[in-house]
């Protein structure tokens, strides 16, 4: 509390050289992994549904294979990396598509009110009673399973807690002084809403984002470590981890690589959102 | 209070009637229910008959009310892959996961809540940062991955503990401390955070400066006053009971319910999807009475109305 009072800037250029070492270590993984996404052709040594039966179940450790081969020979690191860039493509994706939906509906029950926000807020509460998991299973089952339809499944989850807080935000913000005089200067609603209230509000919907974005990289692992979720050939983390589960005696290395970035990924995004969240929205705790 | 009873009961028959219309909806949109109830061999006459009867000629309105008349009568459709009533599917189901859920559910409280409030009370001490990290821990660490490992440390290289399959109880010990690692992280962590913010109360300085002994003050100030948050999460573990171990009895290949849905969504078995979501539901909206009951009981403005309108 203190370090924050006597902090005389939130500028983050001026706040990066003196991170503490587990958010600079957590900012450092982050990066390396939106790196190895964006360039992930690059990076991978071999096509990551390229065989090489002669290496069969290879090892850690080889020169061509770093982190050894799968039941085809496929090169781990390779798939590893197409996989990180499969489960960050979904999460961002869902991230954004969930917060845009639900900033939206939490901005129409603040302005209309009455009954659109009773509607709102039914769902939100309905949404939050129950297990996402159940749900996202059902809708799959009744439609079948695409990449697009996975981005989009995705993206309903947590957009209940954008709405709650984009809702509570605006209905306070519309009170204020700022969001007043451009009403009486005439701007449409979609300008108050989009142009001045939208950005004194983004901080908390980005924690809130950072706080969600982990979640949603669990589950769509969680689904896709079920079979039900990415498709092969297209490979994802929760499906490296469930199709390397039948190879836990023999080759564990298959499933370990992939889980322990699920594991470091998300403590590094949740340890990043804790700290945004204190430093900048300490209303959220 | 009879009207906030009924103001809770009606909230619970609104969330089921939700799940009972996303059911029709996506029902609807997605296949032909006759094809769908019946299964794709059923002879064209028995497809005739069961339109007539569900009338599926009717406007959408009226098949949406004999579907839910449908649903009140138990008739949830047939599995498509031996044809037995979906519900016998599913209800045979549920002893196996009970047998998971509920020790998981003891070990979740056993562990997390006395972690949380033991935490709470040392705070900043190298026991709080230990308890806290494991919390942390216990919320990155996927169930799949724990689970993996735990039957790669135990039952591959030591050897000590079956990895999968229902046989003895010895098979049930990984499943469940796999999944009450977890749950008891999550408790330790809102427990404390709940505990904190009692402790900071302008009451317990009260009943400190009165003379109350520390231990009392904890014991009838803040316990009850942080149970509130606390019973909140226990009541959505209550009400995962059935279908929280999808995942889980995946991993171990454990014959419950979550084993169930996830081999009736991958042949599309509708009518065992469908019969699963409606008794998740149900699950959900009794645990949330039962927890709302519970907020009556610990906290009697709620429910006299003294804070408003209960929210």
């Amino acid at each position: 509390m203190a370090d924050l009072a006597t902090a005389p800037t939130r500028r983050f250029g001026f706040a990066l050289p003196k991170l503490p070492p587990a958010i600079a270590l957590a900012l450092v993984w982050v990066i390396a992994m939106i790196v190895i996404a964006v360039f992930a052709d690059g990076i991978a040594p071999h096509g990551f549904t390229a065989l090489d039966l002669k290496h069969r179940l290879a090892a850690p450790g080889e020169p061509t294979h770093l982190l050894g081969t799968d039941e085809l020979g496929r090169d781990v690191l390779s798939r590893l990396v197409a996989s990180i860039r499969i489960s960050l493509l979904i999460a961002f994706g869902a991230t954004l598509i969930s917060a845009l939906i639900g900033t939206t509906l939490g901005f129409l029950a603040a302005h209309f009110r009455g009954l659109v926000e009773q509607v709102v807020l039914m769902l939100a509460d309905f949404q939050a009673s129950m297990p996402f998991l159940i749900m996202a299973l059902s809708v799959l089952a009744f439609f079948g399973n695409s990449l697009p339809l996975l981005i989009g499944l995705m993206g309903l989850y947590g957009w209940e807690r954008y709405a709650r807080i984009a809702r509570g935000l605006a209905i306070s913000a519309g009170s204020q002084g700022y969001a007043g005089a451009v009403r009486q200067l005439g701007a449409s609603p979609s300008r108050i809403y989009g142009r001045h209230i939208l950005p004194n509000i983004a901080s908390t919907l980005i924690v809130s984002m950072t706080l969600v974005f982990p979640e949603v990289i669990l589950m769509e692992s969680g689904l896709s470590f079920l079979g039900l979720g990415v498709q092969p050939p297209m490979t994802s983390l929760g499906n490296m981890v469930g199709y390397g589960r039948d190879y836990l005696t023999r080759a564990p290395w298959i499933m370990l690589s992939p889980s322990a970035t699920i594991v470091l990924t998300t403590l590094a995004v949740s340890i990043l959102g804790d700290w945004l969240r204190d430093r900048l929205d300490p209303t959220l705790r | 209070m009879a009207r906030w009873f009924a103001l809770r009961a009606l909230r619970g028959a609104l969330t089921v009637a939700l799940v009972v219309t996303f059911a029709f909806v996506v029902l609807r949109m997605s296949a032909d229910p006759a094809l769908v109830i019946l299964g794709p061999e059923a002879p064209p006459e028995v497809i005739a008959a069961f339109r007539k009867s569900w009338g599926l000629d009717e406007p959408i309105f009226v098949q949406y009310l004999d579907y839910v008349a449908a649903i009140f009568r138990g008739e949830l459709g047939r599995s498509m892959r031996d044809g037995r009533p979906a519900i016998e599917l599913v209800a045979e189901r549920i002893p196996a996961t009970l047998a998971l859920t509920l020790p998981a559910l003891a070990l979740k409280i056993g562990i997390g809540i006395p972690a949380g409030v033991w935490a709470s009370l040392h705070r900043g001490t190298l026991v709080d940062r230990a308890v806290m990290s494991l919390a942390v821990a216990g919320f990155t660490v996927p169930s799949f991955v724990l689970g993996l490992v735990l039957v790669l440390v135990f039952s591959v290289k030591l050897g000590w503990l079956p990895s999968g399959g229902q046989d003895t109880w010895t098979h049930a010990i990984l499943p469940i401390v796999t999944m009450g690692v977890g749950g008891a992280a999550v408790l330790a962590r809102f427990t404390r955070s709940a505990m904190l913010e009692v402790l900071g109360q302008p009451y317990m300085r009260t009943a400190s400066a009165k003379g109350l002994p520390w231990a009392r003050a904890i014991r009838d100030h803040a316990l009850p006053n942080a149970a509130i948050p606390t019973v909140t999460i226990v009541g959505f573990m209550v009400g995962t009971l059935i279908a929280g171990a999808v995942v889980v009895e995946s991993v171990f290949s454990w014959p419950g319910v979550g084993r169930l849905l996830v081999v009736a969504v991958s042949n599309r078995d509708l009518a065992v999807v469908q019969c699963i979501l409606l008794l998740v539901a149900a699950t959900m909206v009794a645990s949330n009475f039962v927890v709302d009951l519970l907020y009556g009981l610990l906290d009697p403005r709620l429910a006299t109305g003294a804070r408003g309108a209960g929210h």
